[in-house]
């Protein structure tokens, strides 16, 4: 467990006070990856979807889609 | 005595503390927290969820730290007019929750930061919506850093809902056991099969739970994980996912339609009027802050406190009592009411570490007003408890209290009796009155009309 701390602990920087869990670290990493491609798909497709139809789209999205273009790098604001 | 004092719930992260001296409550910042903290302010997200209604304001207080080797500042947060656990709330409750927490990840990634931790705990219900108090949860968030509190929802939120929504409502006591929410392969295996068809459970629940069993004890190599950790929209994929399923969960009592669900009371519609006018004459005249409502039903008494200015807490056995009350507030915007799920005969005891993290029900009262309707019969007959026994409860729990007797001869009692032997010769409005008098003095007697009912106010004798 010490070392899935360290391994977690390197990926975020910071020292942690909750345990990740390794299965739950890996699964989560498994699963963004596939998540990650479903959801950039059906955000653009609402994107797409929004030209031809004229609607306007929803704020979380455009809140997503906007975070997705221009990661806040949090670190710099140190 | 020490007149300052370092909650017992606030212990396990190291980013600060709550403590309470000269009556306030105070958070302390500590220094190792610094950064995350004033990028939390200066990104403006403290601003926007406060403004919003989802996270508790604050104010930054020139006050001695409770520790000062540690310090960076003190805190003065809102105070929240009544701490309740997850084990108390209902399902929409809980979902609603759940949903704040991912709505508040969503906007902390958009500005930079993250939630390091995802307790059900730091939730609380003030003016009738869930809101996050721990002002310490945000941390600042680095391209390709995982969710660190992903099993934490899972546990707190994902899991208890699965399960009161799919297996059975009443499982949402298991979070009374497990304090750091419910062990996800106990989830699993209490999940009905069809649930593995759902993709958000299959993964978030039943996957894993595989694997943490796989993995537990084990660490994780770098080349486990490539190096790579979790890119940000895959972050965003996996809130998705988790506000999806959450979503999907539904729950409706089976065999209920919620028309039926209205107090099916036995008695004549003008008994029922006057019972009401005069609990509404009671509250104009002693004008509670806080008023406890036990056996509340769907909350119809616990509204007339609430219109008279008190924060009515309706506390309720029924699960599906607590949601229905707890969507009738929703819809009509309340905010000062709480509904709560709450066995009488069993009420939340103190857990959690040396029985001091989340506090009993007693500790958190006394109410200025305890309303009790069409309850004690339950107590006396359904559950035993002597008169006297009863009185006492009472007497710890109310300054003021308002009760109901309802006589044997009532067909709700004839009810209770049906099944059983009739031992209750000391049941009866004399014997129960005499009992109330040890603890408190008699204001007013009540019969109500067209009924062979009675309805008490009393004052603890306490009080004075």
């Amino acid at each position: 467990m010490a070392i899935c701390t360290s391994a977690a602990s390197h990926l975020i920087g910071i020292p942690l006070y909750l345990d990740p869990g390794s299965g739950s670290f890996l699964l989560q990493i498994l699963l963004a990856a596939l998540l990650g491609i479903a959801f950039a798909v059906k955000i653009y497709w609402k994107k797409i979807k929004a030209l031809f139809t004229g609607k306007k789209e929803p704020a979380e999205n455009i809140v997503a889609i906007e975070s997705i273009k221009s990661p806040a790098d949090a670190s710099d604001e140190k | 005595m020490k007149s300052d004092q370092k909650l017992a719930a606030s212990f396990r992260d190291p980013s600060g503390f709550l403590f309470r001296r000269g009556g306030k409550l105070y958070r302390q910042v500590n220094k190792i927290y610094q950064p995350n903290y004033d990028s939390l302010v200066k990104s403006g997200l403290f601003q926007k969820l406060t403004d919003a209604g989802m996270l508790i304001p604050h104010k930054e207080v020139q006050v001695e730290p409770e520790g000062p080797a540690l310090a960076y500042c003190v805190l003065e947060p809102e105070l929240v007019d009544f701490i309740s656990y997850p084990y108390e709330w209902s399902f929409s409750q809980l979902k609603d929750a759940a949903l704040l927490t991912l709505a508040i990840q969503k906007q902390a990634l958009d500005t930079g930061l993250s939630l390091k931790d995802a307790s059900a705990y730091n939730i609380q219900f003030q003016h009738g919506r869930p809101l996050l108090i721990d002002t310490l949860s945000f941390e600042i968030y680095k391209e390709g850093q995982p969710w660190v509190a992903y099993r934490q929802f899972c546990q707190h939120f994902l899991a208890p809902l699965a399960l009161m929504a799919l297996t059975d409502i009443r499982l949402s006591q298991l979070m009374r056991v497990y304090i750091d929410g419910i062990p996800l392969d106990l989830a699993s295996k209490l999940l009905p099969g069809s649930s593995r068809l759902n993709f958000g459970l299959a993964s978030h629940i039943h996957l894993h739970a595989q694997a943490q069993k796989r993995y537990a004890d084990k660490g994780v190599s770098a080349s486990q994980t490539s190096g790579r950790g979790v890119s940000k929209m895959g972050l965003l994929g996996l809130l998705d996912s988790l506000e999806g399923t959450v979503n999907g969960l539904k729950w409706l009592p089976s065999g209920t339609e919620w028309g039926d669900y209205y107090d099916s009371t036995n008695y004549s519609r003008s008994a029922f009027d006057d019972k009401s006018l005069a609990i509404k004459e009671f509250m104009a005249r002693l004008q509670p802050k806080k008023v406890w409502d036990l056996g509340a039903n769907t909350g119809f008494f616990s509204q007339i406190a609430a219109e008279q200015g008190a924060l009515a807490l309706a506390f309720d056995i029924d699960p599906a009592a607590v949601e229905k009350n707890y969507q009738d507030i929703k819809k009509r915007k309340e905010t000062r009411n709480l509904p709560l799920l709450m066995d009488l005969t069993n009420p939340s005891p103190a857990i959690g570490w040396q029985n001091a993290e989340r506090d009993s029900l007693s500790a958190r009262g006394p109410a200025d007003l305890v309303l009790a309707l069409a309850l004690v019969h339950h107590l006396a007959i359904s559950n035993n408890v002597p008169l006297p026994m009863v009185a006492e409860y009472f007497s710890t729990i109310g300054r003021w209290l308002v009760v109901e007797f309802v006589p044997k001869d009532d067909t709700q009692v004839q009810r209770l009796l049906a099944s059983r032997e009739d031992i209750f010769d000391h049941y009866n409005a004399d014997e129960f009155v005499q009992a109330l008098s040890t603890y408190f003095e008699l204001r007013e007697t009540h019969p109500v009309k067209d009924s062979r009912r009675m309805l008490y106010l009393l004052e603890n004798k306490t009080n004075g």
